[in-house]
């Protein structure tokens, strides 16, 4: 079953470092920040610097949106009044495959699944697709499972 | 040994009820319980001359307290911050107190954390109509993901995909302090639960069940901390500061997901600076308190800090452990889990009780150190409290420890 999110009652309120990232989204485009000095990538787009160099010269990387599910949640009691009529819904931590630097570092970014419980296991692929929301300056970016996987962990309880 | 140890002391603890709600104020609360610490110490408002407090834009402030009270102090100070900010002000006390800035420090907490503001968001009267997603929210709250169990179950699911651990172990550190609980007159529960009742609790977000999730309670709590000199006049056998560590980081604070390994918590930074500040080693340690936000919180953080190895803490605790009377009884009061919330300062006014002599408990005679340690009769008191491991957490990313002794170690 599709999760349903109410977002007329949430309102992003996107600042100077992140209203870009936003901006891209609307135009279906997943960003993360990239270093212009030492090529360091990394999420969330509100931290402005680069933690390897400290370099504040900083640009925007677009990923291919890909990843695979590094761990989740099921939201089983909503505390955020858009999610009341979406629970349960799943929030997965995903590791993006063109975000893997030479020295192991990775980047990994949250957001829900379209998927329920049922589909969701560590270890599965995914994308990101954009959802419209009633507020025109955001598009809200889901993450979908894409295929199976040869190793996978599913939380069974 | 550190510098400082054993140079400075607790020497007064207090708190008000656990309420649900209190229909007061956080300044008449913080009142309340700083002038029950005082009573402990044996101390008058005119002694205190330092007041640092810690809060997340819910409490009120050390000048408003100092006025109420008639304090006129040589230092205040009021904090942003939450879990592991009780024992960094500690440590901070002990510095401001060597450097001369003051004499005698209080630090208090103060919150209506169940009828006020509570934690992830949400307000009184139910959900937030239309919530607003700023700064970092912007990032969590589009998805559905702001309360504590929400984040930390992120940690905790990797946490039994790595580790082959169950939830079974949570459910011993839900017994385990609702054990203690039980011996408590002032917990908020106090019926024994099993492991079998943790697992059919009802879900809240998985992996985390209700009985994972601490109280949320309405409360003040306080710590009075002075120089051993001072202390050796006051009204019980003091209490001494052996070492720890303070509001420690892992790398990468604010964005725990992308370090290697999520559930390799801020613990892991620090506890060889306090054990080699306190020069002692985990078998020298007669009990701990863990920050039992979750059930998960008090299990990694024996990993953390070295009690167990990383990935064993779910072996560790089986078969009741924790519990008093076992091998290294955790959370004695009942802990934010059983007994109620207070952001941490429970657990280090516990501990100073214990290594006192004086839980509070059903026994007649505790406030001369006089217990049975009859369980069935409700003694709380351990028998060989001699050194405590207090361990408390921020985030994944945040942690302080405090490791105190009383007199007979």
């Amino acid at each position: 079953m599709p999760v349903t999110i109410d977002y007329s009652k949430l309102r992003i309120l996107a600042d100077s470092d992140t209203r870009q990232w936003w901006e891209a989204a609307r135009q279906r485009k997943y960003l993360v920040r990239r270093c212009n000095r030492c090529g360091h990538k990394w999420f969330p787009p509100n931290i402005p610097a680069c933690s390897r160099c400290a370099s504040l010269d900083v640009e925007w990387f677009e990923t291919a949106g890909k990843g695979v599910i590094h761990s989740y949640v099921v939201v089983v009691q909503p505390i955020v009044g858009a999610f009341i009529g979406a629970v349960p819904y799943v929030v997965a931590v995903i590791e993006l495959d063109d975000c893997r630097e030479e020295d192991g570092t990775v980047t990994r970014v949250a957001g829900v699944l379209t998927n329920d419980e049922a589909e969701v296991a560590i270890g599965l692929p995914c994308a990101v697709v954009f959802e419209e929301t009633n507020d025109p300056k955001i598009v809200m970016p889901r993450w979908q499972i894409t295929g199976p996987a040869e190793t996978t962990w599913k939380f069974n309880e | 040994m550190g510098a400082l140890t054993d140079k400075y002391c607790i020497v007064g603890v207090g708190e008000t009820q656990q309420m649900r709600p209190s229909n007061r104020t956080t300044l008449s609360m913080a009142c309340e319980a700083i002038s029950n610490a005082m009573a402990d110490a044996g101390l008058k408002p005119s002694d205190i001359d330092g007041m640092t407090s810690y809060q997340v834009a819910d409490s009120t402030s050390s000048a408003h307290v100092a006025t109420a009270l008639g304090m006129r102090l040589n230092y205040c100070l009021d904090i942003f911050g939450g879990g592991s900010s009780t024992e960094a002000l500690v440590a901070h006390a002990v510095g401001l107190i060597e450097a001369g800035y003051a004499k005698t420090i209080v630090c208090f907490r103060s919150m209506n954390g169940r009828s006020g503001r509570r934690m992830g968001g949400q307000i009184p009267g139910g959900p937030i109509p239309a919530a607003m997603a700023a700064d970092d929210n912007q990032f969590n709250m589009g998805w559905g993901w702001t309360t504590p169990a929400q984040r930390f179950g992120m940690s905790a699911m990797r946490y039994l995909r790595d580790t082959g651990c169950t939830t079974k172990a949570f459910a011993e550190i839900a017994v385990a302090h609702r054990y203690h609980a039980t011996l408590n007159p002032k917990a908020i529960y106090r019926s024994p639960i099993t492991i079998e009742d943790h697992q059919r609790s009802r879900w809240v977000v998985k992996p985390f069940r209700l009985l994972d999730c601490c109280t949320e309670t309405d409360v003040s709590a306080a710590i009075i901390v002075t120089s051993r000199e001072r202390a050796y006049d006051l009204r019980h056998p003091p209490v001494f500061i052996m070492g720890g560590y303070a509001r420690t980081m892992t790398e990468s604070p604010q964005w725990n997901y992308s370090r290697p390994v999520i559930h390799y918590v801020a613990g892991n930074y620090g506890w060889k600076r306090a054990f080699g500040m306190a020069g002692i080693s985990h078998r020298d340690v007669d009990f701990v308190s863990c920050y039992d936000a979750f059930t998960f919180t008090t299990l990694i953080q024996l990993e953390a800090n070295g009690f167990c190895g990383h990935g064993e803490a779910g072996e560790f605790v089986k078969g009741g452990r924790l519990q008093i009377d076992h091998e290294l009884p955790s959370n004695l009061s009942g802990g934010h889990l059983s007994e109620g919330y207070t952001h941490g300062v429970q657990m280090v006014i516990e501990n100073v009780r214990q290594l006192r002599h004086r839980a509070d408990d059903a026994c007649p005679g505790w406030r001369e150190g006089k217990h049975t340690y009859d369980r069935a009769k409700g003694c709380r008191q351990v028998k060989k409290a001699r050194i405590c491991c207090g361990m408390a957490w921020g985030w994944e990313n945040m942690a302080s420890c405090l490791i105190l002794r009383g007199m007979a170690a």
